[in-house]
């Protein structure tokens, strides 16, 4: 080996390993600079700043530079969002602009239990705001817009007369309004028109969704839905209460509220659950039990509590069952019954009704407005279609159909729709088959309905 | 045989030198960081157990005159009036959890006894429980640390409500 | 003349009592020093002490089968630390890549590191076996040894394969589910061979565990031996192989003529020649520090290459694995897309055939070719039929790869890469 070689060698080794060095010096600072180690001095400096007495100042001093999460284990999710939302906690911060502003709290909901993303979605095991807000390509749960938040009380709660969150309630009934379930199934009810809808809050962005309501075709392509005409309000309610259609169950403690307790809800379980069988409020009902009208003067809620937790230990010998009611459901009846001679409860029950107000409840249950428009009027379009390129309003079946007629049709519905035009393409809706869906008893009170609608006093003269 | 074919003695220039000197420092020091970066890599930033530092709830959810045995965390909750204290249930001499005795707590495992101040009054335990730093949460609620650990003067005052 | 500091300090140090426990030879002062060197270290004894002058030529080998150890070397000591958080579980595998990204120091590159490696090591491997074909370094007497690297070519697939499944993302899953579905295509083989793969009939949590297991085990404890029985060949067969010269002694001793003492030590036994037989005085040059040094330098080059791309771009990391949800196309990894274009015209033909033949073909090669002129050149005159064959086959799986990776999309369906893509009105 001769010097020159040697010289070359050593040259080389000289270059490639300060190139290598440089590397792993840049490779390390690139690692150890994080974004929210800046916040976090930015807190600890304001916090030293505001500190009034010398202790504070001490505690504030003390505070570490570290990544902070919270773990939910059952929820399976870990939240770092608090790593730079330092002063979430803090009323004091409340004008501070992000990330240190304040959030404010929901006793219901504390953040060791809940943590962040259940409702902000986002990303939540993410250390920098872009990816922790999750507007970032391969992550599908980005950051709900703020006036979007309460889709996500609906993963836990009940949509209906949730007083928390009053844009999902009215979400859903302008759903259940419009007769969307007539072509969309929801919760397993509904036709099969249009794709089911219990994931759609997880597939699409807020702005899809708005969109495929008011333009359908442009979102979707060859879509047969059509388009939505709603007033504002209305459209971005019935758009977060689909986002909040998420697919997801709440698991264990979470999905032990479902039922916000309000005497609007208990209601609703009075209705549901068909204690009107056996109890009788204003004169109507059963005669098993006592009248219910004056329960909330003669017992205490702590009472009622026990009793519809276990009627034989307050009462025995009750021949009431014991109904299983979670704990909201049971505070939401006992809201209901303590509060029943101030709202002058004017029970919409259904044994009480006749056919036709039930057949009523039945047309909007399965959405049959959707196509069929409110109120029976018709009117949704349906292009090519023989009848003037719409949907048939039902006022005037009576006219045209028997009952039993009536009832073959809605059990078999009409695939086929006769096409204006043969050289365009055939009409997109058509009528399905409902006989697998809607049972004998309800499709009685539905064929009343239906024959009931004709306008009285009118001679159509066919 | 071969003639000896070594390098002749060679005189190493200062730039010679100086490229073996910093070659050998740069390599030496991509080395030395890439093992320190190893380790650090190994030392866990944040970990997946329950919080040393935790809530313990409201001031009203504890009874005055109370030792509430808060499961999870392994601590009793101490309520005397408006002071509040928090001790360790993990018992000094093997790791059991202690249960609380009308006066004192009491090990189940080899029969250590503590008085109200986790003192050692009988059995193997070596030394006193431990009593945790308790303050004021932002949000109204009881604030444990475990890592921070107290004498048993220690306690969290609040002011008397009405 | 003084010594530069570190070189004295070495020389001290080496010469205490302590440093003359531990190693053996100091510093080598002297040729034979420099021979004793090679052969009383552990690390390095698996060289020569002498090298040819042709194998230290850069522009022939082009050093492609080092930087393939070296990538080797490199994968292994990011694998094993990346093993401290990883966890192969089909609910926190995924969980524990976001956290290397995010809350692990240095978590982020070393997860790159890993990935450019394994990527680079699949490239340089196949360079590789394109240089040692086109120099004939496969004929007599190193056919075993060509069948030992085609043996490390699938093994290299293998590992690449096997991690690929590790982060259970939409790419981890979907691709590994293209590729056990192809090798489910062999007949009479196939499906059995790819339930024994998945460890059941989806890629699922048994499938994670067992590709886990195959990579950070079984198949590098494989290729390490396979290395080690390759790296020794070379040196059995006479080193690398160079332009033959009169006087190349290439036939081996019989066994029969052992010498009258039989002391039966290692120099009667050793059959076989060394790279010194034959050889001119100046073509030999000792491998300390010429080779070695040499090697150092090329794995500093290497590392900083694995570092540069590491630092600079992510490896990819999509969302977590829907099996109810494939994208659309779902594809291979890059080194079988080749045979997924393939499989796209015949599932048999292009997925059991073709592959079958052409690995049977690379390992029968050396006993299929007759022609023993050409060794030790690139592109060879006397071997032009051998390489044009070699050279169509080989273009021909560059082009269907590229097919596969850049013309190829939804449904499979041809693609003008250069086209905007059509505006999906679906989904987001």
């Amino acid at each position: 080996m001769n010097d020159g070689s040697v010289r070359q060698f050593y040259a080389w080794f000289t270059a490639l390993g300060l190139l290598v060095g440089a590397l792993v010096v840049l490779g390390y600072y690139k690692d150890q600079y994080r974004e929210w180690k800046d916040y976090q001095h930015k807190f600890i400096n304001e916090e030293i700043r505001r500190a009034a007495t010398p202790q504070q100042k001490i505690l504030a001093e003390a505070i570490p530079v570290e990544i902070r999460q919270i773990l939910l284990p059952e929820l399976n999710r870990v939240d770092r969002c608090t790593t730079c939302h330092l002063a979430s906690e803090d009323p004091s911060y409340g004008a501070y602009p992000q990330p240190l502003t304040y959030h404010p709290l929901h006793e219901q909901h504390p953040f060791d239990k809940f943590g962040c993303t259940v409702c902000h979605r986002g990303q939540g095991r993410a250390t920098t705001a872009e990816d922790a807000h999750g507007n970032v390509p391969h992550w599908d749960q980005p950051m709900l817009p703020l006036k979007y938040i309460q889709a996500s009380c609906g993963q836990c709660h009940q949509a209906a007369d949730n007083p928390g969150a009053p844009q999902l309630a009215r979400g859903q009934q302008v759903f259940e309004d419009s007769g969307c379930r007539g072509c969309h199934k929801l919760g397993g009810v509904g036709g099969n028109i249009g794709p089911e809808l219990d994931k759609v809050g997880a597939r699409h962005t807020p702005e899809w969704l708005k969109r495929h309501f008011l333009a359908p075709s442009t979102v979707t392509a060859n879509s047969a839905m059509p388009p939505q005409k709603l007033p504002e309000a209305d459209l971005e309610a019935v758009t977060l209460f689909m986002l909040s259609q998420t697919g997801e169950s709440a698991p264990g403690y979470y999905a032990s509220m479902k039922v916000i307790p309000s005497p609007g809800q208990g209601q609703r379980l009075f209705t549901q659950k068909g204690c009107i069988g056996c109890h009788s409020v204003a004169g109507q009902g059963g005669k098993v039990g006592p009248a219910l009208d004056d329960v909330g003067l003669r017992r205490s809620p702590e009472w009622m509590m026990a009793h519809f937790r276990d009627p034989q230990s307050v009462t025995p010998g009750s021949v009431m069952p014991k109904f299983g009611f979670t704990e909201s459901e049971a505070r939401a009846l006992t809201d209901f019954l303590v509060h029943l001679r101030e709202r002058n409860v004017a029970l919409s029950l259904p044994s009480l009704m006749g056919p036709v107000e039930r057949g009523r409840q039945v047309y909007r249950k399965y959405g049959c407005a959707g196509c069929h428009g409110a109120d029976a009027k018709g009117g949704v379009p349906n292009p090519n279609a023989k009848t003037a390129q719409q949907i048939p309003g039902l006022l005037y079946v009576a006219d045209g159909y028997t009952k039993a007629e009536l009832k073959m049709r809605i059990t078999k519905g009409q695939r086929e729709i006769p096409a204006l035009d043969a050289k365009r393409p055939p009409p997109p809706l058509y009528m399905p088959a409902w006989g697998s869906t809607i049972g004998e008893p309800e499709l009685n009170d539905l064929v009343d309905y239906l024959v009931s609608l004709k306008p009285k006093g009118e001679d159509v003269g066919f | 045989m071969n003639p000896p074919t070594g390098p002749a003695p060679n005189p190493v220039s200062r730039r010679g030198f100086f490229q073996l000197t910093f070659g050998w420092l740069a390599a030496a020091f991509a080395v030395a960081a890439s093992a320190a970066g190893a380790v650090r890599f190994l030392v866990p930033n944040v970990l997946f157990e329950p919080s040393q530092v935790f809530k313990a709830g409201k001031p009203d959810d504890f009874l005055d005159g109370s030792a509430t045995f808060l499961e999870d965390e392994r601590v009793f909750l101490v309520r005397q009036g408006n002071t509040f204290r928090c001790l360790s249930a993990i018992c000094t001499h093997l790791g059991c959890t202690v249960n609380r005795a009308d006066h004192g707590y009491h090990c189940p495992c080899h029969g250590s006894v503590f008085d109200d101040q986790g003192n050692v009054k009988s059995g193997p335990a070596p030394r006193a429980l431990e009593w945790f730093q308790v303050t004021f949460s932002k949000d109204n609620r009881i604030l444990v640390d475990k890592n921070r650990r107290v004498t048993a003067e220690n306690a969290l005052v609040l002011p008397a409500k009405v | 003349m003084n010594p530069p500091a570190p070189k004295r300090l070495w020389q001290w140090f080496a010469h205490t009592r302590v440093g003359r426990s531990i190693f053996r030879v100091g510093l080598p002062q002297s040729n034979l020093e420099r021979a004793q060197a090679m052969v009383s270290s552990i690390l390095l004894h698996i060289q020569p002490a002498k090298v040819h002058r042709h194998s230290l030529k850069p522009g022939y080998t082009l050093g492609l089968g080092l930087v393939s150890l070296d990538l080797f070397f490199i994968l292994t000591a990011t694998g094993v630390l990346l093993m401290f958080y990883y966890v192969p579980s089909t609910d926190r595998a995924y969980q524990t890549m976001k956290d290397l990204q995010f809350v692990v120091s240095a978590g982020l590159l070393l997860r790159n590191m890993h990935r450019w490696a394994a990527h680079l090591m699949v490239l340089f491997v196949m360079l590789h076996l394109c240089r040692v074909f086109y120099t004939g370094a496969y004929k007599r007497p190193r056919e075993f040894n060509w069948t030992i690297g085609v043996g490390l070519f699938l093994m290299t697939l293998g590992l690449s394969f096997t991690g690929y499944l590790l982060p259970w993302d939409q790419l981890a899953f979907w691709a590994i589910t293209v590729g056990t579905n192809i090798a489910g295509y062999a007949p009479v083989i196939g499906p059995k061979l790819q339930f024994l793969l998945l460890g059941g009939h989806t890629v699922g949590q048994e499938a994670l565990t067992r590709f886990y297991a195959l990579h950070v085990i079984v198949l590098p404890g494989v290729a390490a031996l396979m290395i080690s029985v390759h790296l020794w060949r070379v040196r059995k067969d006479g080193g690398l192989s160079r332009p033959e010269e009169p006087g190349d002694v290439v036939e081996q001793r019989p066994l029969e003529q052992l010498p009258v003492n039989k002391s039966y030590g290692l120099m009667e036994l050793a059959r076989g020649t060394t790279p010194q037989v034959g050889i001119d005085p100046q073509d030999e040059i000792f491998s300390w520090p010429h080779l070695v040094f040499r090697e150092l330098l090329l794995f500093l080059l290497v590392s900083a290459v694995v570092l540069f791309l590491a630092i600079f771009w992510n490896a990819p990391l999509e969302e977590f694995a829907n099996p109810i949800h494939p994208p659309n196309p779902a594809k291979a990894p890059w080194y079988f897309l080749g045979l997924q274009e393939l499989v796209s015209y015949s599932a048999f033909w292009g997925g059991v055939l073709v592959p079958g033949l052409l690995v049977t073909a690379l390992v029968l090669l050396p006993y299929l070719d007759r022609n023993r002129g050409g060794v030790g050149r690139w592109f060879a005159r006397e071997r032009v039929v051998a390489n044009t064959i070699f050279t169509i086959c080989l273009l021909t799986a560059i082009v269907l790869t590229i097919i596969g990776t850049f013309f190829r999309g939804p449904n499979w369906g041809w693609v003008d890469p250069w086209k905007p893509t059509p505006v999906q009105t679906e989904g987001h």
